[in-house]
């Protein structure tokens, strides 16, 4: 025994840390083959007896990672975008043109003090940003991002979708009424107060272009506005009224400028978040930028075409298969990075004297593999439709993401009287128009073509 | 339920409510963590004005707001206890003296040069004009005549320092509105005149520049050049700041009609400079008590008559445009000859007394000079108009939203240390 204490009092911090991980991983690893092996075909059975619910958990599990980067995004193009429209630099500290701010930002968060203070509603205070967070997150899964990538295709998505987003009000109004702070309460107060008004136009919104699609699924409405494959096929062209007052609305649910009353800074200091410190505090921040994400890309679903390009893209027979190549696969793995990397590193060295061989190679080895990606993603564009689709649709939504930038650079804050007569004097009429004008179009055309044929 | 407060007893540290006697301690749905006290803007102590026990009593549906003194949008260290019903604002209280430094009685125990100093950091964003009016206050005293070419300097650095305030002003009040770029984009004029007079006075903030009789240097090459630089692009420059805001409906829509001063309210409150002549009002002590070369030169006094904070805010930017004007004059009648005039190095003014006052960017600013024949001035009354006007934001602010007062307060343009001295 005393010689395993010694060796172990030898060891560094690392190496007691590895002692210990390697053992249990080999231990774990172990077992997970073994199960596989002898339980392997129950387990299997199981799983596919309960597709429906295996696929929730995995569309839920890949969500929650993919939105981590992607509010890591927009926070930097919110940093660097308005800085450029302030005149200032903005992150260029960490990372290449400060790319990594956010993610420091992220790691500060988690490493800050996880405060609560004194006579807070410990439970709801805790709970908020996790309700929150979570319908951000479940909202989501119902956003078709291409063809077949869709967590679920529920014949009500439209329902569901706005039933889960009207759930944030919730943990907006938790959070600012457990904190125990009155610049809170005002703000969870104007949170529910902007947001269940906005609500009402937004849904009425969108209930014309429910009856142009017969259908609540998302899936489907995204799969009608690319049947002759030209924008004009968009509900934005079908209804304009409709995704004007759509796109006002979102932007008063995502609580962004000019409708940011609920953390307005100069008048109630951060709104429901003033007291929230940590990682709590990051859920609200990760919350709000993955409904900015979310609201963008529901506005595209709905009524910019989703994942179908503007304009038919002339469609390209390029399948490559690899098996008929024969002994030239070889080849081409071996010869064609070498002859690619001096080729594009020849014209540096040529035409530049001063750059010398090692350097020139380099910067060859980098160009052949941005052409190279690009080869490659010209071809995965032509070949796979998902491809094609997840690149119009994260387009589209990441403009969509830029205007919400551009407004935030750009307007002051509107009042909370302001806000509400808004909505209720005119979306609220004007959605109803919509609706009429829309009802009432469908059935004179409808009686129409009946007379007609 | 705030004038029950026990009185303080000697030796214990004062609370709002003793362990035990808060309202919310019987209250079921109030969830109890443990038994600290927690901070409520009411006083310690038992009222002492009829007013106060007016303001700290709640009545249905009210609830304080302690705004500051560490609030985003105070414009410094004012803390104004706000008592509300939802959002509207039904009265207010505010607490002063965050920022007293006791400055009147610090320049009692200073010689007369070393009260330049002390008078400076009275109104930071233009501290010009805090020294201008003592300055000639004592100049009335020594019966001394300034050399021109120091009064064309003075006019000349003090019309830039004008400019360099009010954009500050445009940038606050936006961003008090929610607008985030305006502040970046007026801070650019303000860098720009801040660097300059640090190139002719020495300091970007604080300049400490005018003296008894003149100014403290000459214009050098440095300054000349950076103002030719700024003049050449200066008007362009602003105007597209200024383009920012004022087409913007958003901000006309919530800045119009918010805070409406008329004039015979804002005689009574003896509001003076943008703010009295937003109310129509064209009193201007540059026109109406001439000092220094100011009657030689051609300028307007813009006025309006609306009175609301639209109209305060667009005054201020066409009193930049008129300052661009008088600076022009400046440049090109600009005297020769010496900056400072003959005095002794110690300074005995006989007994007296003097007042004089200059306009700054915020109103008429003052200073009342009595001498008793000794080296230190006996006393120094300081009038500052931020001051002044922080006065109207009691009769300005019940009835609005909460947003509003913000927006009112910063359209005032108050700065902090001028009010507490």
């Amino acid at each position: 025994m005393t010689a395993i204490n010694r060796t172990w009092d030898q060891l560094t911090v690392p190496g007691k840390a590895l002692a210990i991980v390697i053992p249990l991983l080999a231990v774990l690893t172990l077992g997970l083959v073994l199960t596989i092996v002898l339980f392997g075909q129950q387990i299997l059975d199981i799983l596919i007896f309960n597709l429906p619910i295996v696929r929730f958990v995995f569309a839920v599990t890949i969500l929650m990672l993919l939105f981590v980067p992607i509010a890591f995004l927009i926070i930097y193009m919110e940093m660097k975008i308005i800085a450029l429209m302030n005149l200032r630099i903005g992150p260029d500290r960490v990372g290449p043109w400060g790319t990594l701010l956010s993610t420091v930002h992220g790691l500060k968060v988690l490493m800050k003090e996880d405060f609560t203070p004194t006579r807070a509603d410990a439970v709801v205070f805790t709970w908020a940003p996790v309700v929150v967070f979570s319908t951000a997150v479940l909202s989501a899964l119902v956003l078709p991002f291409a063809p077949g990538l869709i967590g679920q295709d529920f014949n009500i998505g439209l329902l569901y979708f706005f039933a889960i987003g009207g759930m944030t009000v919730v943990g907006l109004l938790m959070g600012g009424w457990s904190s125990f702070n009155k610049y809170s309460l005002l703000g969870g107060l104007r949170a529910a107060a902007q947001i269940i008004s906005y609500e009402i136009p937004l849904t009425l919104s969108v209930v014309g272009l429910v009856i142009l699609a017969g259908t609540m699924s998302l899936n489907s409405i995204v799969e009608q506005q690319g049947i002759s494959g030209w924008a004009t096929d968009w509900y934005a062209v079908r209804q304009p009224l409709g995704f004007l007052i759509f796109a006002i609305a979102a932007t008063a649910e995502a609580n962004r400028t000019p409708f940011d009353l609920t953390e307005a800074d100069s008048e109630i200091v951060a709104g429901f978040a003033t007291e929230y410190s940590g990682m709590r505090f990051g859920f609200f921040f990760f919350a709000e930028y993955i409904n900015v994400f979310i609201i963008s890309a529901i506005t595209v679903v709905l009524f910019l075409g989703g994942w179908n390009a503007p304009f038919p893209v002339p469609h390209i027979e390029w399948m490559v298969n690899p098996g008929e190549l024969g002994i030239g696969l070889l080849l081409l793995v071996m010869l064609a990075p070498v002859i690619g990397t001096l080729l594009l590193a020849a014209p540096v060295y040529l035409f530049r004297s001063q750059t010398r061989w090692w350097v020139a190679l380099i910067i060859g080895f980098v160009l052949f593999n941005v052409v190279v990606g690009g080869l490659l993603s010209l071809w995965a564009y032509i070949n796979f439709d998902w491809v094609a689709g997840l690149f119009w649709f994260v387009g589209k939504t990441f403009t969509l993401v830029f205007v919400f930038v551009w407004m935030r650079g750009t307007l002051p804050r509107v009042r909370i009287d302001q806000l509400m007569g808004f909505a209720w004097k005119w979306l609220l009429p004007a959605s109803l128009l919509n609706l009429f004008v829309t009802a009432a179009a469908v059935l004179v055309i409808d009686a129409m073509k009946r007379g007609g044929s | 339920m705030a004038t029950e407060t026990p009185p303080r007893a000697s030796g214990t540290p004062p609370r709002a409510y003793p362990i035990g006697t808060h309202p919310s301690d019987d209250d079921p749905n109030v969830l109890l963590v443990d038994d600290y006290e927690f901070y409520e803007p009411i006083p310690p102590y038992p009222p002492r004005t009829e007013r106060e026990a007016e303001f700290y009593t709640l009545a249905d549906g009210e609830m304080f707001l302690n705004l500051g003194p560490q609030h985003p949008s105070t414009h410094g260290v004012l803390r104004v206890v706000v008592k509300l019903d939802g959002e509207r604002v039904v009265d207010i209280d505010p607490v002063l003296g965050y920022l007293h430094r006791g400055v009147e009685k610090l320049v009692e125990n200073a010689d007369y040069h070393q009260t330049i100093s002390q008078v400076d950091p009275l109104e930071y964003i233009s501290s010009l004009f805090c020294e201008w009016a003592p300055v000639t206050a004592y100049e009335k005293l020594l019966d001394v005549e300034v050399p021109r070419r120091a009064e064309y300097i003075r006019v000349l650095s003090g019309e830039l320092n004008r400019i360099a305030s009010h954009s500050l002003f445009l940038g606050w009040f936006a961003l008090d509105l929610g607008g985030l770029t305006p502040i970046l984009w007026s801070f650019i004029e303000r860098d720009e005149i801040v660097e300059m007079l640090a190139a002719l006075t020495g300091q970007r903030m604080l300049f400490n520049y005018f003296r008894i009789g003149g100014v403290n240097g000459d214009l050098n090459h440095d300054f000349m050049s950076r103002l030719g630089d700024w003049m050449s692009r200066a008007a362009l420059q602003i105007e597209s700041g200024i383009g920012l805001l004022n087409e913007n409906e958003i901000f006309v829509r919530r800045a119009s009609g918010l805070g409406i001063v008329d004039s015979e309210m804002a005689m009574r409150l003896c509001m003076t400079g943008a703010n009295l002549r937003a109310t129509g009002v064209p009193f201007d002590v540059r026109r109406a008590h001439p000092y220094s070369i100011y009657p030689e030169l051609e300028f307007d006094i813009p006025t309006r008559t609306e009175g609301d904070s639209l109209a305060r805010y667009l005054l201020r930017m066409e009193e930049i445009k008129q300052s661009l004007r008088i600076i022009d004059q400046c440049l090109d009648r600009m005297p020769d000859g010496p900056i400072m005039a003959k005095l002794p190095r110690l300074i005995r003014p006989r007994p007296g007394r003097a007042w004089s006052a200059v306009e700054g960017p915020r109103g008429l600013y003052g200073a009342y000079a009595i001498s008793d024949g000794s080296d230190q001035p006996f006393r120094l009354k300081i009038h500052d108009p931020s001051f002044i006007h922080l006065q109207a934001v009691g009769a300005l602010m019940p009835g609005n939203l909460l947003a509003d007062t913000m927006a009112i307060m910063a359209s005032l343009d108050p700065v902090m240390g001028g009010v507490d001295k």
